[in-house]
């Protein structure tokens, strides 16, 4: 798929998402192994974005199954339509039909709702498959996740065994909201995405906000940046960076001073206790001018 | 390299990570792939192996000083590198050290130093502390392999050497009268960090290239935080230990919930099984159950916050009230030589904020000094009543009663008046009934006394009481 570190890092530049060096290597990794990538990190720092463009750079599609409580197998993997099961018993009643032949009839593929999982197993072309919020879904599917994982192949009862074609770029994400086990850990590659250095987070305010001046972008930057090393309930994420930005250029501030920071302050900070903590000293995190 | 990949996971193991043969496996797979570029390399091997983000600090360490340091065992290198710090240097300071380390101390002959230090950290010049830390690991001298056993005792001597008591006291008084802001000021103390940080690392690496592969390991198993004494921890090693007690919690709280959710039911239910055999003439089709309770014990802690048992029974209650919802209900205490109920402060979500008000609010402290007897008398009279009859009380304490008198019918009193009593005592085994450590006077009046000194102890010691 990617010849080199190097090439990936191009790739996924090209689809306007920056990396470190590092990143890319694991991302590689991942690829080259043919294992589960495990992205971790706080909320939007672009572990989401990180499988889009993944796919998006191989040309691959993107399936995607949201996490949430209670997410179980039906909603994940397969589950055969019953109403249209029914439907078709009572067609089959008027043509009086017995059992044996109508049951072969509802259980073929014709009926089977295929969820996020087996569609990716199932899938003629590659595809990247992203388990978004893993640590949102329960233990039970957890387990189950890692059989799946594991041999990339899933039985249904009626049908037979689904195998699929191409091993599915796999990625996972996690806010880290509870403890994985310790199989699912040492089943995948770990990638930690943390909030981008200095020169890198410019890089992407450059990118995602054209027509920024340097001074203004080089300001917002580190003042951000500050603000993440603070004792905050939520610390400002990139995306939150970004609007922030945005709203500057909107308001044509050419610098930031204390009067505009305190008065956009809740387009960074999303609890207000965080804002009442921060507010205050504004002045003192300011970057020096 | 196969081999060394193996040796370093033996290493990491002994660490203290959870290193399976298969993440080995997959790291050799992973080497493969990159290549043995160091850059490429570290992080093929981190990937892999590193499962938890709290494991990076360890890894990276062994890291660094398994593939680089160790390769280079000579011990000319060291010196070599101490020579090329003092040509660059100005002699006068390598002087002024030396002089330091003739009176022993640091802090009278040693002035200049630490005037460097306070520059070099207002500055933010690394290069300048860089060689501070050169210059206070070469104050040691040629520390012995045994030395290894009191790393930490050296990096203080280091640090005393180059005059850095001195300095962060300075630092703290240019703080308040110039009105330093708080940006500056944690870049001050990131330069403290670093300043420490690479004492500790200079010294790591000269135990690991004069003492090799054995000295290697002895760090590795000293970095074991699971392990660690909790007298014995620093700062870092203590926001650590807090995260981590977070995460057990958390462990806790769903290995629970699942246990309970798999054996739901209990034994059969005959009474609704026979009326529910009614309905399909008499044979009992489904069997019907008894819920199964799940036991909710009420806890009553009593924490000794005394000197060095106060980091044990912070993390106590930080666990406790952190699985809060896995009891009935939760009564805190705190003492020293008066006992005061601190269950109020903790009606707050916040544990960090709640701990910081109890501890500087409540009134346990006469004389500084613990007294377990009048702690106990002050306990009976005032607060058993209260206290119900079928709460576990769990007492944490080192049983160190300053040779008063111990009072033991109070807690005997105490003991019939609960379902039971437990002690958690963080101080090794060997040292009870040592000194004044009356631990076999109150024993008795506890159903069972455990030995509670590291992380990997606390975690066994909190099945009890679930």
């Amino acid at each position: 798929m990617f010849g080199s570190v190097e090439e990936l890092q191009k790739k996924l530049a090209a689809c306007d998402y920056l990396t470190d060096r590092h990143v890319a290597t694991i991302v590689y990794l991942a690829l080259k192994l043919q294992k589960p990538l495990l992205v971790e990190g706080p909320a939007g720092v672009g572990k989401t974005e990180l499988a889009k463009v993944l796919a998006q750079a191989t040309n691959s599609r993107l399936i995607r199954l949201q996490c949430y409580e209670g997410l179980d197998e039906a909603k994940a993997l397969y589950e055969w339509n019953y109403q249209k099961q029914l439907l078709r018993l009572h067609v089959a009643q008027t043509q009086s039909k017995d059992w044996e032949e109508a049951k072969q009839d509802i259980f073929t593929p014709e009926f089977l709702l295929r969820r996020p999982l087996l569609e990716a197993l199932s899938s003629e072309e590659p595809v990247v498959l992203l388990i978004d919020e893993v640590d949102k879904s329960d233990e039970e599917f957890e387990s189950f996740l890692l059989e799946i994982l594991s041999d990339y192949q899933v039985t249904i009862p009626e049908l037979g065994t689904v195998r699929s074609n191409h091993i599915p770029v796999v990625v996972l994400t996690s806010n880290s909201s509870r403890e994985f086990g310790d199989a699912l850990k040492r089943r995948c590659i770990h990638l930690y995405l943390d909030y981008p250095t200095f020169e890198r987070e410019l890089d992407i305010i450059h990118l995602k906000v054209p027509g920024i001046k340097d001074c203004l972008a080089q300001q917002i930057v580190s003042f951000v940046q500050v603000l993440r090393k603070q004792r905050l309930k939520k610390a400002p994420s990139i995306a939150e960076t970004i609007d922030w930005a945005r709203s500057i250029m909107t308001l044509g501030s050419k610098v930031i001073d204390e009067e505009i920071v305190q008065g956009t302050l809740s387009i960074l900070l999303k609890y207000q206790s965080d804002i009442d903590k921060v507010y205050n000293k504004v002045s003192s995190l300011l970057p020096e001018k | 390299m196969e081999e060394k990949i193996l040796e370093f996971g033996r290493l990491l193991r002994k660490g203290g990570l959870n290193i399976s043969f298969s993440q080995i496996a997959d790291a050799l797979r992973a080497t493969a792939e990159v290549g043995f570029q160091l850059e490429d390399f570290y992080h093929a091997l981190a990937c892999t192996m590193i499962c938890e983000k709290a494991d990076k600090p360890l890894f990276d360490k062994m890291f660094r000083l398994f593939f680089l340091t160790l390769p280079a065992s000579q011990y000319d290198r060291v010196n070599g590198e101490g020579q090329l710090v003092s040509t660059e240097n100005t002699g006068h300071i390598i002087e002024l050290a030396r002089s330091a380390e003739g009176i022993g101390q640091g802090r009278g002959g040693g002035a200049s130093p630490a005037l460097l230090l306070v520059k070099a950290v207002q500055d933010g010049n690394y290069s300048l502390l860089n060689q501070l830390a050169q210059l206070a690991f070469k104050s040691l001298g040629n520390p012995k392999r045994e030395d290894l056993a009191n790393l930490e005792q050296l990096i203080v001597q280091a640090k005393v050497s180059i005059g850095w008591y001195e300095a962060v006291n300075r630092l703290e008084r240019i703080r308040e009268k110039e009105k330093v802001n708080e940006i500056t000021y944690s870049r001050w103390l990131e330069c403290l960090n670093y300043l420490e940080d690479r004492i500790k690392e200079l010294l790591e690496e000269y135990f690991v290239i004069t003492f090799g592969q054995d000295a290697l390991e002895e760090i590795a198993s000293a970095a074991n935080i699971r392990e660690k004494e909790f007298y014995q921890l620093n700062n870092i090693e203590i926001d650590e230990i807090r995260k981590r007690i977070t995460k057990l919690a958390r462990k806790l709280a769903s290995k629970y919930a699942r246990r309970y959710r798999r054996a739901k039911h209990g034994e059969i239910d005959m009474r609704r099984t026979v009326r529910n055999a009614l309905k399909t003439g008499g044979t009992p089709v489904c069997l019907r159950y008894r819920k199964k309770k799940l036991s909710k014990p009420e806890i009553v802690l009593l924490c000794d916050v005394s000197g060095s048992v106060a980091v044990f029974s912070e993390f106590m209650l930080q666990l406790v009230y952190t699985i809060q919802n896995r009891f009935r209900s939760v009564r805190s205490f705190l003492f020293v030589d008066r006992i005061e109920e601190v269950t109020n402060y903790f009606h707050n979500e916040d544990i960090e904020a709640a701990l910081q008000e109890a501890f500087s609010k409540a009134y346990f402290s006469y004389s500084g000094f613990s007294d377990f007897g009048k702690v106990f008398t002050i306990f009976a009279t005032k607060y058993l009543n209260s206290i119900s009859p079928k709460s576990t009380l769990i007492i944490l304490g080192d049983a160190r009663n300053n040779w008063r008198s111990d009072e033991r019918d109070f807690l005997k009193q105490i003991s019939e008046n609960v379902r039971k009593v437990l002690w958690f005592n963080p101080q090794p085994q060997s040292t009870w009934d040592t000194e004044d450590s009356i631990m076999k006077v109150y024993a008795p009046y506890c159903r069972q006394v455990f030995e509670c000194r590291n992380l990997a102890q606390l975690e066994e010691v909190i099945e009890a009481i679930l």
